[in-house]
């Protein structure tokens, strides 16, 4: 959990002081002006100052990457400072006309002759604190509202600054007006900035200034810290495993362990059963203590799939955070929202699905550049990748069926997918159901030790294949205590594995979430915060059910096309159909 | 161009014999009539009529936006005689133009007035009532003028509108005018506002019998007439005064008539002055220059109007049938002088330093009175016109 209050990017940006300038200028002279100003209000000067303005957190209500609610408390006493120009009509018996009705007007011949003063206004020892809403969605941009009058005080200097009638009326008047442009213009202000900072989409950048200018000049990063991480991630897992896995490009990632639990057996074959999908031969390489996909019914697999998705990003999050219950995890494409009231036990779930990622995680990094453009450094990885990610494809499923090679829970979580989805409709409910049962199994223990790859490793094939409950106990005390330690090697394994086991439909799926992964990995920040927002869980829950179960079947429907694009693209570059349009 | 209403608001006046022009607040009525004119906006038309002396009924509709109108009725206990078709109305009565001030006459006194039967007096004062309803707005506006003597007038005027403040306004007006000057108080329940006009009219009383022969062999004969005004609102405690004065030729002056007007504001610096004058028997120039001498700023306006005439047909002459009995022809009679030329219409424009240019068009067609108008602003040279539009006017 990392906020970065960054204060002077703002002012560092010589363009911004012009655009802002632009903005309000346009946005005071919007609404209907009092008839005693008879010019425009030019601002003439603007200055945020050097003092950074104070920000509580009270509350995160939503996190993803693209998608943020949070409340906040918002002090500030800086140096900044405002300057308008404009011109006011000194006559107060030429404005008393103005908006009276002409049929009662007395007509006065020449005693309303108007006489306009230029007028300059500085604005300064602006006071502020306020409670602020802050909603961000990518698609919607960003909503700012004030839960209350936000200007506290503030100093009006102007030209007439003698007389003090009319400085205390222009003080008055002044801070009316600016009370309900806080209130009033400037949430609009800052919604059309997004609408049009964002519709061009690679502004990581802009975004960041934007933000900390729609929160009203307080910079919260909490949405940046994500973007950055990503390339990093993506570029330690890539380049380790080439360096050091001359054969599986995949199962790569920094853990070191990881490497010697493959045997180069169960990889080749492993590469033979995925070239056998490609190309259609029925040859089927048979590996030990190894359920196949395939195998499982296609219902088995839209659940799985579905379940598969949201999971990802949970393990991700978890490699990264100290695993803690992530309660959030939205997946950028909105495939996991359902799946994420995420409890406890939920978690474990992920993290048990990590097995399943890891096949994914070619796909998903494939469909990551296709739809984020950010995520650079992944590209190159590919790239790189290229000539060995079939191989590495084949392989990974060899982890998976190999009982030596891989023992985590990887393996299992094939199994539990394919087998349980078709008894329990919701992946949610499954996963609790399954947790609950099994979370006293013996197996726990084993997996709560943090080397849970080095116990886990010989037991795996048996249990995942008998039952596939206990994997996802595994799972469970995986997150909760191995997954500190080892949480970024097992997370990088874990994708590979899901590739296997969701095979071509989940990887599409899977890709989404682990694009997801390197933003999330600061979502801990989320996670924490979320349980306030019990009835926003609540909420989302509803509306992910739906949207889960509208996936699922869009997913069948689509299923056919993909594997036939699959066959033809080896499944990297095509997105399934579905989730096009989230790309975005 | 007048509405009817104000027409026969006018005519109200006329047969009152109250000169609503010698009044402070009407000064610079001809600068403002050449400079000052309202052109129209969009569509409007106005069905109106004099269904009785005592009673008079309009009816607009017009398209500013969406569509809106006006219903209004008018009651003078006053019998008023005006010609009322639009086809037959004086366009200069209903077209404010360059205004030749007439000579001023004496008041009335209020005995005569004063009617008795049966030794009970049973004269009434002449009042004149007048509502209008803007519709949909629902915005009233009422009218109450009495004639409590010859020398007096009393006006109500009030507006009713849920959009402003308090829910609307009255505006009381006392005038009392003997010619030689004239003194009106005002009070607003706006902003509680008070108000003191008051003109002077140099020159001879017309309260006096002994009246001199206009000397004509003057260069000018004119009269010259000052004036001031004070306001003072007493809700919020802002005031405003002027002064001003007017020197404009009367209609026994033999050159060329003209109308100049200097007006001053005190508090604020702002001077103001207009020159107007008719240049030709269909012609009429009027100038105004603004100054403020605390924030410099000037401005600058000028205007003309161009009346179209057109002489009335004269009878084609035939023998009469008593002198084709006795066989000869008719007395030759010497030629009567001439008719007045009727005015067929009237173009008026104006220009200011910011290239603002207003254009009118009124007369009569067929049997409508007719206003086109329009404002255009040189200066925004992507869209030029700013408003332009067409008002019809059909009573009977």
């Amino acid at each position: 959990m990392a906020f970065n209050f960054n204060w002077s990017p703002l002012t560092a940006d010589a363009d911004f002081y012009k655009r802002a300038q632009e903005m309000l200028t346009t946005a005071l002279n919007k609404s209907p002006k009092p008839p005693i100003i008879v010019d425009d209000i030019l601002v003439n000067e603007l200055n945020l100052g050097t003092t950074p303005p104070e920000l509580e957190i009270l509350e995160i209500g939503d996190l993803a990457e693209d998608r943020f609610r949070g409340i906040f408390k918002m002090c500030y006493s800086g140096d900044a400072f405002l300057t308008l120009k404009t011109r006011v009509q000194a006559n107060p018996l030429n404005t008393y006309l103005f908006s009276k009705p002409s049929f009662t007007s007395p007509m006065p011949l020449a005693a309303s002759s108007g006489l306009t003063i230029p007028l300059q206004i500085t604005l300064s020892e602006i006071r502020l604190s306020a409670f602020i809403i802050l909603v961000f969605s990518r698609q919607k941009g960003l909503t700012l509202v004030f839960r209350n009058d936000p200007l506290e005080s503030l100093k009006v200097s102007s030209t007439f600054d003698s007389i003090p009638f009319v400085r205390d009326y222009l003080q008055k008047e002044i801070e009316m007006q600016l009370r309900t442009l806080m209130m009033d213009e400037l949430p609009a202000i800052i919604h059309r900035l997004s609408l049009r900072l964002w519709c061009p989409e690679h502004r990581a950048k802009a975004e960041e200034e934007e933000k900390a200018k729609t929160e009203n000049k307080e910079n919260e990063e909490v949405p940046v810290d994500p973007f950055s991480s990503p390339p990093q991630d993506a570029v330690d897992a890539r380049g380790n495993v080439l360096d050091a896995n001359e054969i599986s490009s995949l199962s790569l990632d920094g853990g070191s362990e990881i490497h010697s639990l493959f045997s180069q057996k169960n990889l080749l074959r492993l590469g033979a059963l995925t070239d056998s999908h490609r190309t259609l031969s029925l040859f089927t390489p048979s590996i030990r203590d190894a359920v196949f996909r395939a195998w499982a019914g296609p219902s088995e697999r839209v659940d799985s799939a579905g379940a598969s998705t949201p999971i990802t990003p949970l393990v991700r999050s978890h490699t990264s955070a100290p695993c803690t219950s992530t309660t959030y995890t939205f997946s950028r494409s909105d495939d996991g929202h359902g799946h994420m009231p995420s409890r406890p036990s939920l978690v474990s779930m992920h993290s048990a699905t990590t097995g399943l990622s890891l096949g994914a995680g070619r796909h998903s990094r494939s469909h990551m550049r296709k739809k984020k453009n950010r995520v650079v450094n992944l590209r190159k990885a590919k790239t790189v990748d290229d000539g060995a990610s079939e191989t590495g494809e084949s392989e990974t499923p060899g982890r998976v069926a190999s009982e030596p090679a891989f023992p985590t829970v990887v393996s299992e979580e094939p199994e539990d997918f394919i087998i349980e989805p078709p008894k329990t409709p919701s992946g949610k409910v499954r996963f609790r159901t399954s947790s609950i049962d099994l979370g006293e199994s013996p197996q726990n223990l084993r997996l709560s030790t943090p080397r849970r790859s080095a116990l886990s490793s010989k037991d795996v094939p048996e249990q995942a294949i008998l039952e596939p409950a206990p994997m996802i106990e595994n799972a469970e005390p995986a997150v909760e205590t191995v997954s500190r330690n080892h949480c970024h090697s097992f997370s990088a394994s874990s994708y590979p594995a899901e590739k296997l086991g969701s095979t071509s439909k989940d990887a599409p799926k899977a890709a989404l979430p682990i694009s997801h992964d390197p933003f999330l990995s600061p979502s801990p920040v989320l996670t924490e915060s979320a349980p306030a927002g019990g009835i926003i869980e609540q909420a989302w829950i509803l509306k992910m059910a739906g949207e889960i179960a509208r996936r699922a079947h869009d997913e069948k429907a689509a299923r056919e096309n993909f594997w036939s694009s699959q066959s033809q693209d080896s499944t990297e570059d095509s997105p399934p159909p579905a989730y096009e349009p989230k790309a975005l | 161009m007048l509405e009817f209403m104000d027409y026969v608001q006018q005519a109200f006046y006329n047969a009152s014999r109250w000169n609503s022009e010698n009044s402070y607040s009407q000064l610079t009525a001809t600068a403002r009539a050449l400079l000052e004119f309202e052109t129209p906006r969009g569509f409007g038309l106005s069905l109106s009529s004099l269904s009785s002396p005592h009673f008079a009924t309009s009816y607009a509709i017009g398209s500013v936006g969406l569509v809106d109108g006006s219903l209004s009725y008018l009651y003078s206990s006053l019998p008023l005689h005006p010609p009322s078709q639009s086809g037959g109305i004086e366009l200069d009565a209903v077209i404010r133009g360059y205004r030749q001030i007439q000579e001023l006459w004496k008041q009335e006194e209020s005995w005569m007035w004063e009617e008795w039967q049966h030794g009970r007096r049973f004269d009434k004062r002449d009042t004149l009532l007048y509502g209008r309803l803007y519709l949909p707005q629902s915005t009233l506006e009422a009218l109450y003028i009495r004639r409590p003597s010859p020398t007096q007038q009393l006006k109500l005027s009030a507006v009713s509108d849920s959009r402003l403040r308090n829910g609307g306004a009255i505006l009381a007006l006392h005038q009392y005018d003997v010619g030689k000057y004239s003194a009106e108080t005002l009070y607003s329940t706006d902003g509680g506002l008070i108000g003191l006009r008051g003109l002077y009219n140099f020159g001879a009383d017309p309260r006096n019998e002994a009246r001199e022969p206009p000397r004509t062999e003057d260069r000018f004969y004119g009269r010259f007439s000052a004036g001031a005004e004070l306001y003072y609102g007493s809700l919020n405690k802002s005031g405003g005064v002027s002064f001003g004065g007017r020197f404009a030729t009367l209609p026994a002056h033999k050159g060329t008539p003209l109308t100049a007007t200097l007006t001053l504001n005190p508090l604020m610096g702002n001077i103001s002055t207009t020159y107007a004058v008719k240049a030709g028997k269909n012609l009429a120039l009027c100038s105004k220059f603004d100054f403020n001498v605390y924030s410099y700023e000037s401005d600058l306006m000028l205007g003309c109007e161009l009346w179209r005439m057109k002489s009335k047909a004269e009878k084609v002459r035939e023998r009469s049938t008593a002198a084709k009995l006795e066989w000869r022809l008719d007395d030759v009679k010497e030629k009567s002088p001439p008719e007045p030329e009727q005015v067929l219409g009237v173009l008026k424009a104006r220009v200011d330093q910011n290239w603002k240019i207003g254009l009118l068009w009124e007369g009569r067609a067929k049997e409508l009175l007719f206003t086109l108008g329009s404002s255009i602003d040189m200066k925004r040279r992507d869209q030029p016109l700013r408003a332009i539009g067409l008002e019809l006017q059909y009573s009977s």
